[in-house]
């Protein structure tokens, strides 16, 4: 599903505040496969990820989504192939304040030719699925971290991806919380989709359930 | 289409959720918008009155300077100044101002019988008869400061110290309230002897040139022949009015020089640059597929609603300020000191260029200075603008 070959991703490359975040990292991530990115922080797991979701662009090395070499596609082509392929889960979960959480999870869709109303209607059934129904008027600020993180799930998971991309999603929660957020990850590989997560959290990489577990550590893959 | 509906559904839903800064966009931009618009819908009334006076106006009067004071003209002046080649009719006029004690107005007196000019039409009543006399026919506001009306009696103080009473025979109605406001018609015989002018006088004397193309060459004419005399033509005097009213309104605009530099300021702050929360915003919505094109929508539509808003609160609040309330913030600047008194209220006119100098003004720098720093931001990775 994923294929990154020598991948390098640099900062502000040529000024003084340059950082090598990703080098030369080459990696294949199976179509409907569960793949976690660990290591410590500042080890590239964040922009490791950001460079498979289509969300910058490698400096240097190909990524290939599908049958597609992304790594050098104009802006608005990657912008749609972020849209149709990848669900983003955020470590501060980075939705919009002030808005509620239906619209929260219909803003994938704002954009697209989908019908306002059947927009509607398919982030009822996401919010419905996560048990959010009865908060879904409520303003998103308002509710809990567990909550929050559920509604950037509903968001990731409106446009139908194939490709679910989490970014330290029990970061910001409990025990009881996290294994509740780990059990929909779990949910979704097993509906087929490709779940890729970015933890130093033992809680999710210590799992029978992970096919692949890839250590990061200074921007290098660790060899297994 | 649809799409854009949708991304109009977000915007407003954004605006509210920061309603109280955008609140104050919408004051600021809304009272910048009141200024201008007022002092253009004003300044443009004044001078659709002015065209409406100077309608049906003569082409060219003459009248006597003394020591550079306007003076009585004798009525000798018009017989030899009807020799002069193109000039058709010449015509005494008798008026002057008078100024009412009780109620603290000044009218402009007028001889004359039938109507004045073409463009005049009465409300009720008629036009005074040749030979009537003791009769009068009133502007509005003269009427209204009078409290009087057809059949009322004014009473007018000669120059002899005598009181002459003369009986409302007709209200005039105008297009231009401007041009018979503070008017009083009465006979020609009457005004003479309240005035007390002499029969060879007059107070000025009406020029009648056949080829409306000659009029400057026979003012210049009159001008050589009697340096005494002053020709004004009605070009002359639509100039002086249209620079009056453009000064004035340039001098207002200039008093309120402070509200227009704030605005600059707000439009500059949104042109510079975008806030770190904003910033975010758009990287989110990049993130999860928005393309530049669509942040770009979002942020003319956010702008669009917001000048367009405010471009209407301040354009009402001007045209009821103007129309309705006497232009009461600016009247006194613009009318300035010698400018009719009974008041008048201005007839509603619009010009569509103001509108669109405003919009070029105000509307247009706004949206713009709302997308240019979004699209800055839009065209970074989402990865880059997220991690601030």
């Amino acid at each position: 599903m994923l294929h990154l070959e020598q991948v390098t991703k640099i900062f502000n490359k040529g000024k003084p505040n340059e950082v090598v975040a990703v080098r030369d990292v080459s990696l294949e991530i199976p179509r409907g496969s569960l793949s976690v990115l660990k290591g410590p922080s500042g080890s590239g797991k964040t922009s490791l990820l950001g460079l498979m979701g289509c969300m910058s662009r490698p400096t240097a090395g190909r990524i290939v989504v599908g049958e597609r070499d992304v790594a050098k596609l104009p802006e608005r082509f990657l912008t749609e192939v972020r849209r149709k392929t990848f669900g983003f889960i955020f470590q501060h979960f980075h939705l919009i304040a002030g808005i509620s959480v239906l619209e929260n999870v219909m803003l994938p869709l704002y954009p697209t030719q989908m019908p306002l109303g059947e927009i509607r209607r398919r982030a009822e059934g996401v919010v419905d699925d996560l048990g959010l129904s009865a908060r879904k008027h409520f303003a998103v600020q308002g509710l809990s971290g567990g909550e929050q993180q559920r509604v950037a799930i509903g968001r990731a998971l409106i446009n139908d991806c194939e490709v679910v991309l989490a970014d330290e999603p029990t970061a910001h929660l409990d025990t009881t919380l996290s294994e509740e957020l780990i059990g929909i990850l779990r949910r979704l590989h097993g509906e087929g989709k490709t779940v890729v997560i970015a933890t130093h959290d033992p809680l999710v990489y210590d799992r029978a359930f992970v096919q692949q577990v890839i250590e990061m550590r200074d921007g290098r893959i660790v060899p297994a | 289409m649809s799409k854009h509906l949708k991304i109009l559904e977000f915007v407003l839903s954004s605006l509210l959720r920061r309603k109280f800064k955008n609140l104050g966009i919408v004051a600021v931009f809304s009272f910048v918008v009141f200024i201008l618009a007022s002092i253009l819908f004003l300044t443009h009334a004044f001078k659709a009155e002015s065209l409406a006076i100077l309608e049906g106006a003569p082409e060219l009067i003459v009248h006597k300077i003394a020591g550079g004071r306007h003076d009585l003209t004798a009525l000798r002046y018009g017989d030899e100044i009807a020799g002069i080649p193109g000039v058709g009719r010449v015509l005494p006029r008798y008026w002057g101002y008078y100024y009412d004690v009780s109620t603290g107005a000044n009218y402009t007196i007028m001889g004359a019988t039938g109507s004045p000019r073409s463009t005049l039409q009465l409300v009720r009543g008629a036009f005074i008869e040749a030979g009537q006399r003791g009769v009068c026919v009133l502007g509005q506001g003269v009427a209204e400061a009078r409290l009087t009306g057809l059949n009322g009696i004014v009473p007018i103080m000669g120059a002899n110290g005598e009181l002459y009473r003369f009986q409302v025979v007709g209200v005039f109605t105008d297009p231009s309230t401007l041009l018979t406001n503070d008017l009083m018609l009465i006979a020609p015989e009457d005004i003479r002897e309240i005035f007390d002018i002499r029969p060879d006088m007059a107070t000025d004397i009406v020029v009648q040139v056949f080829n409306p193309s000659e009029v400057a060459n026979v003012a210049k004419k009159i001008k050589y022949r009697f340096p005494e005399l002053r020709p004004i033509t009605r070009t002359e005097i639509l100039r002086t009015y249209e620079t009056l009213f453009s000064w004035r309104s340039g001098l207002v605009i200039l008093t309120f020089v402070g509200a227009l530099v704030a605005f600059g300021i707000l439009a500059w702050d949104k042109a510079t640059g975008l806030s770190a929360e904003e910033k975010k915003e758009i990287g989110i919505l990049k993130a999860i597929g928005w393309e530049t094109s669509d942040i770009l929508a979002l942020k003319f539509w956010e702008g669009a609603v917001l000048s367009l808003v405010s471009f209407l609160t301040g354009l009402i609040a001007a045209y009821l300020h103007v129309f309705f309330f006497g232009a009461s913030v600016f009247a006194p600047a613009l009318k300035g000191w010698s400018v009719i008194f009974p008041e008048f209220r201005l007839r509603p006119t619009i010009d569509p260029y103001q509108i669109f100098v405003l919009i070029f003004l105000t509307v247009l720098p706004y949206i713009a200075a709302t997308i240019v720093p979004s699209w800055k931001t839009a065209i970074t990775d989402p990865d880059i603008v997220m991690r601030g």
